[in-house]
This record gives structure tokens, C-alpha cells and sequence, in this order.
């Protein structure tokens, strides 16, 4: 059993056309509407950190790949990199506290972590062999 | 889907209707929207989401930027966001700080 990968330049312009590939997978892995959306934003909210804080504030060009496999009941989804080790689980995580906050006094981060975790069925991160692997499973319905 | 905004001002309420989907590529136009309104009178921003399929959390900081920049005075009606959307505002909070209304005016 294979896992199937594609690859996408480091570029927030390839954000949509990801997206695209997520809908195809969960439709393919019959996934429902709620879930196919949050793989979508978790998805996206990882690819947007390894794009503008792996590669462009680095000034890198490069490129990072969706790999994918449906098994029995899982459609399981790893972005991999190969950008500077970032483990996004380590980002410190808005709390109930800080949900609560006004807008006014928001501060802007965390939320497109926080939106991952929530988002998925399981969520892991691992770095090895130079690469950082954001691994998010969705059990099928 | 590409990511269409349009603009309306008529202070002191400015509506913008997004239309597609709303990431970190086109959150950037949509800030862009929201910067050329903090030198107009806008007391409310009226913001229609009828047409918006998805938005991140690229989305979301900007909502948390026309408060900071247009001022904290501001009153931020979302028209009509499509249910996943909900969600999202829902769990991160934010649906304490906007309205969500069906029209508007309400």
C-alpha cells in the first residue's frame, strides 16, 4: 500500500489548488461535508505556516508535498517539508481565557493551531531525515 | 475558487461583499479593503458572506484588524455566513465581538 503524493510550489498561490485536492480525497474517502471543511482549514492553516515562515520569510523557494492514503476507516493526510524544523504543536494554544477576549484586544496568533487540532480526528507532527512531516487523520463517518 | 470582493461606502457604514474563498492570498486583498476604510467615518462594517465558501484563520485576524485599525467603536455585522462559517466564528470566539444577522439593515 502506497501512499499517493503531490507536490506544490512554496507559494501562497498554491493554497487553493490544495484545498481542491483535499475536497477530491474526501470525497473519495466519503467524508462529510462538516469534515471535508475542517481538513480544509486544518490543511491550509498548516500549508500557510510552512509557506510564509518556512520558505518565504526565509526566502527560499521551494516546495512542499501532500502525500495521502484512504484504508479501511481513515483517510490519512501528511504535508511534508523541507523548510527549517517547525513543530507547530509547540506554539502556545489559546485557552478558553483567551477565546473569550474581545476583538479589540485580541492578540492575532494561534488560531489557525488551535483550528488544526480542533478541526481533525488526530493531528501529529514529526521532524526526520531533514524533512517536517504534519501528519492529520479523519475517520470516516 | 477565486476570491472577489466589492466595497460600498456610504459612511458611516461601508459594506463589503466577499465572494469565493478567503485564505491567506486573498485575506490580503480583503486587509487591503479594510486599510483604505481607516480614513473614512465607519462606524459599522456591514461584512456579506452569503457567497463565501471557506475562510481560515488568515480571515479571521482580519476582522481582528478592522476592529483594532477602523476603531473599537466599530459595529461589525456579518450577513448571512454559511453554516461551516458559523462554526468557525463559534469556536474561536469571535461571534461575541459581530453580529450575525440575516440583512442588513436589520
Amino acid at each position: 500500500m502506497g501512499m499517493e503524493t503531490r507536490s506544490f510550489p512554496g507559494n501562497v498561490d498554491s493554497l487553493d489548488p490544495l484545498r481542491d485536492c483535499i475536497g477530491e480525497l474526501a470525497q473519495e474517502a466519503g467524508l462529510s461535508k462538516k469534515s471535508t471543511y475542517n481538513l480544509k482549514v486544518a490543511i491550509d492553516e498548516i500549508a500557510t505556516n510552512i509557506i510564509l515562515y518556512g520558505y518565504e520569510s526565509e526566502k527560499i523557494e521551494g516546495t512542499y508535498r501532500l502525500l495521502s492514503e484512504i484504508t479501511e476507516n481513515e483517510l490519512i493526510v501528511i504535508l511534508e517539508d523541507d523548510a527549517k524544523p517547525f513543530n507547530p504543536l509547540e506554539n502556545e494554544l489559546p485557552d478558553e481565557l483567551d477565546l473569550s477576549v474581545p476583538l479589540e484586544e485580541r492578540e492575532i496568533g494561534g488560531l489557525g493551531i488551535f483550528l488544526t487540532i480542533n478541526g481533525v480526528d488526530d493531528f501529529s507532527y514529526d521532524f526526520s531525515t531533514g524533512k517536517n512531516r504534519n501528519k492529520f487523520i479523519m475517520k470516516k463517518a | 475558487m477565486a476570491f472577489k470582493i466589492d466595497s460600498v461606502v456610504a459612511e458611516p457604514v461601508a459594506t463589503l461583499t466577499l465572494v469565493g474563498e478567503l485564505d491567506s492570498l486573498s485575506a490580503r486583498v480583503f486587509q487591503t479593503e479594510i486599510e483604505k476604510l481607516t480614513t473614512r467615518s465607519i462606524t459599522t462594517l456591514v461584512l456579506d458572506m452569503e457567497k463565501l465558501d471557506f475562510m481560515s484563520s488568515a480571515g479571521l485576524r482580519v476582522l481582528i484588524f478592522s476592529k483594532q485599525k477602523i476603531g473599537v467603536g466599530l459595529n461589525i455585522f456579518i450577513v448571512k455566513p454559511q453554516e461551516l462559517i458559523i462554526d468557525t466564528l463559534e469556536k474561536t470566539g469571535l461571534h461575541h465581538s459581530v453580529t450575525i444577522v440575516d440583512q442588513y439593515p436589520v
